[in-house]
């Protein structure tokens, strides 16, 4: 039943008496309640990537000084808006649809208290709109946040209430998520959750965690900033920041791990070769994934070496070791499931022999991809506290997240907003080749894109955060020109990136303004895993997995590499420290 | 079949892992192993550690101990010479205080890093080898004394590499590094 608001038809499609349709794709029983506030959550999201997309432009031909876009005031607003909507709206809307998917919809059930679902989301937007709005505003002695408003630099005060605004609304968001788990615990007492519900709940509690941290440190803020306490300590500020600073981006990396295991099984074949393996994995995540937070201090003051250490390694790397886990897991979920499918041949005709030109898969496997050998490694590596010192604050440090965020979440992300436009939506891809090359387009012209920050960051001491120091720094005639020929080359592939994200709004806008609808099962017949039934006699984990053991080794050969080189960098510098 | 999606066997703790994932497993956790203990080995058997005393200090306070070391500190070209191996250094938007000053090769010397405003980053390279650069957080409210021995003579640049606000590119202050004093 639709409602007379939706004239797009967006939240239309057909149920039973009881809510419930029946997935051609995936086979899950999805409840109309679930279905259609993971859309809004969806769609909300793709809107804040357009507009963080937009200012992605301007902040990238800044920094590109040939062009030299922006005056500094107007970078930094753009750079803050920039973050805001990519790294925090974008995101976190997409998470909490992922939530829903995860949790509703992976376990057929409905989802609960509706009325606060849209209260979340509602509070949510109203927040995000607060926040933009306020940087837009941003006049002196203000200053412009950027993602990290580190006082006791002050920013409007209604950005700060933006920010409350918003995570308040994203923990409702997630109420109903805790709700329906509560409930299949009440009534399944003894079952264990699928491997992507366990996921998503690993997700989530991540996500209150930097949550609560970012409420405090917002509150507080926000106080000390309409002059209600006057304290304000910048170490305290640093420390209680990075725990929704960094923990946000760890909610990234659960939710996309997630949808790793979800699109490689139902897009690929991709089985759980070790249910324990993998779940181990997603509790290691859950216990030390949210010390990553202290990469942000390795350079500081105020924290003791121990602390540092401790904290920096995620207790003794258990939450890196969990990253390789799901690194080998994964691949070799889609290449034991393909064997079983009888899609395998040699050692990688499981992967060469997959749909490329399905753009959900090709997204998925580039994100796993790009996440690891870019994100992954350098995130370790400038995480080890002396090796920081020649990363902290660089241009290397923005290669690093956008080897995290843009290459790896981003990407994954885009594969889902296309999945979701396929099976929720019910609309096949309108200028479906382009939509076919979106992913190798923007995976490559971005990879490029972030291997240039990483150089000019490491090799030549480009700072992050300004609009200019490379072809002149004002006042003397020093500068790091001898850079410029990186960032040539990082300005165009910066430019076709973000033509690539252009081309990925216009397909999935397209598709749902004026695509085909999905009339029938067989309409989305190719987003099903290819092969025949799969060989119910041998258990996945018997299938052989020396592609991915292979691919593997090579990811540890580069990431042995990149320590090593690091390290001797580091080395060759004159001495510092006690 | 095992999927991610459906309700996991009973026995799913007990199933065998493949071998492949095994030595994966040794090997990742290995690593882990190796790159923690060589982080920590490295603070005892290495040189390069961002490792220093800390003291709590007012801006106000901070100012006095500049104020103190200036009146104390000799003169050659314009730039500071430090009277002994302590050398003091304040981030304040939009200069480097305590810059341009003349330092010797082999001699230990103490860098004293804080800010008279707000959170800055100190970031220094010598001017022939952009790659050889370390970078360090200035707070206000803390002085972090970190000692540095340089080996090579030469123009030492250092640009704040922290959003301080507008002028945050402008921020530019040299350390002339001369065989000796």
């Amino acid at each position: 039943m639709s409602s007379s608001y939706d004239v797009l038809g967006l939240f239309d499609n057909d149920y039973d008496e009881n809510g419930f349709r029946t997935c051609s794709v995936t086979g899950l029983d999805l409840h109309r309640t679930a279905e259609n506030h993971v859309k809004l959550f969806g769609l909300t999201a793709v809107i804040a990537l357009l507009i963080g997309g937009i200012f992605a432009f301007t902040v990238a031909m800044t920094r590109w000084e040939v062009v030299g876009l922006l005056e500094p005031a107007d970078f930094y607003i753009h750079l803050s808006l920039h973050a805001w909507n990519l790294l925090i709206f974008w995101m976190v809307f997409m998470e909490i649809a992922i939530l829903y998917v995860g949790g509703p919809m992976i376990l057929g059930r409905r989802l609960p208290i509706t009325g606060v679902a849209k209260a979340g989301w509602l509070t949510m937007v109203v927040g995000a709109l607060t926040i933009n709005v306020s940087i837009f505003l941003t006049s002196p002695p203000d200053t412009a946040p950027l993602l990290t408003a580190y006082a006791p630099l002050q920013s409007p005060p209604a950005f700060y209430a933006g920010v409350i605004l918003f995570i308040v609304g994203a923990v409702i968001a997630a109420l109903p998520f805790f709700l329906t788990l509560w409930r299949e615990r009440r009534e399944h007492p003894g079952r264990s959750l699928p491997l992507v519900a366990f996921g998503a709940f690993v997700t989530s509690i991540i996500a209150v965690e930097a949550l609560v941290g970012g409420l405090i440190t917002f509150v507080v803020t926000f106080l000390w900033r309409i002059d209600v306490i006057a304290w304000m300590d910048a170490a305290w500020y640093r420390q209680m920041y990075w725990t929704i600073g960094h923990g946000s981006q760890q909610i990234n990396l659960a939710a996309m791990v997630t949808v790793w295991y979800f699109l490689t099984h139902v897009v690929g074949g991709a089985e759980v070769i070790s249910e324990k393996v993998s779940r181990t994995a997603f509790v290691l995540y859950l216990f030390f994934i949210n010390l990553g937070a202290a990469h942000h201090l390795m350079s500081d003051p105020a924290v003791s070496v121990g602390w540092r250490i401790f904290n920096t390694s995620y207790a003794f790397y258990g939450a890196a070791f969990a990253s390789m886990i799901h690194a080998f897991a994964i691949p070799a979920g889609l290449e034991a499931g393909r064997r079983k499918r009888g899609m395998g041949g040699g050692t990688f005709g499981w992967l060469t022999n997959a749909p490329w030109s399905n753009p959900v898969f090709s997204s998925t496997i580039f994100s796993i991809i790009l996440f690891g050998f870019l994100g992954g490694i350098t995130g370790v590596v400038m995480g080890q506290m002396q090796v920081n010192m020649t990363w902290h604050n660089t241009f290397a440090t923005v290669g690093h997240f956008h080897g995290t965020v843009a290459v790896g979440t981003t990407l994954a992300f885009m594969g889902l907003v296309f999945f979701v436009i396929r099976t929720m939506f019910q609309r096949q891809l309108a200028f479906d080749r382009l939509g076919t090359l979106q992913p190798f387009f923007y995976a490559g012209a971005m990879g490029i894109a972030v291997i240039m920050m990483m150089y000019a960051g490491i090799l030549y001491g480009v700072p992050r955060r300004t609009a200019e120091v490379v072809q002149n720094i004002p006042g003397t005639e020093f500068s790091l020109s001898a850079a410029s020929p990186l960032f040539a080359i990082f300005g165009v592939f910066a430019i076709l990136a973000i033509l690539a994200g252009a081309i990925f709004l216009v397909v999935a806008v397209a598709s749902l303004l004026v695509g085909d609808r999905v009339t029938s099962p067989e309409d989305n017949a190719d987003l099903v895993a290819d092969g025949g039934s799969p060989d119910g006699g041998k258990p996945v984990h018997a299938f052989e997995m020396r592609g991915t053991f292979l691919v593997c080794l090579l990811f540890m050969a580069v990431f042995v590499v990149s320590y090593v080189l690091n390290w001797y960098l580091l080395t060759e510098l004159w001495s510092v420290g006690l | 079949m095992s999927s991610p999606l459906d309700t996991p066997d009973d026995d799913w703790w007990d199933q065998a892992i493949n071998r492949r994932e095994s030595i994966w497993l040794g090997l990742a956790g290995a690593w882990s192993i190796i790159i923690f203990g060589w982080m920590s080995a490295f603070t005892r058997i290495g040189d390069q550690n961002p490792i220093g005393e800390t003291l709590r200090v007012e801006a106000s306070e901070y100012q006095d101990k500049m104020q103190s070391y200036k009146e104390a500190a000799g003169e050659q070209d314009g730039a500071l010479v430090p009277p002994d191996t302590d050398v003091y250094i304040a981030a304040f938007r939009f200069n480097w205080d305590g810059t341009p000053v003349v330092l010797e090769t082999g001699t230990e010397y103490d860098f004293h890093l804080s800010s008279y405003d707000v959170q800055h980053g100190f970031s220094i390279r010598p001017e022939d080898a952009l790659s050889k650069q370390m970078n360090f957080q200035v707070l206000p409210g803390y002085e972090w004394i970190l000692p540095m021995e340089f080996d090579d003579p030469g123009t030492y640049h250092v640009i704040c590499n922290e959003y301080c606000g507008n002028g945050h590119r402008t921020m530019h202050g040299t350390v002339e590094v001369v065989e000796s004093l």
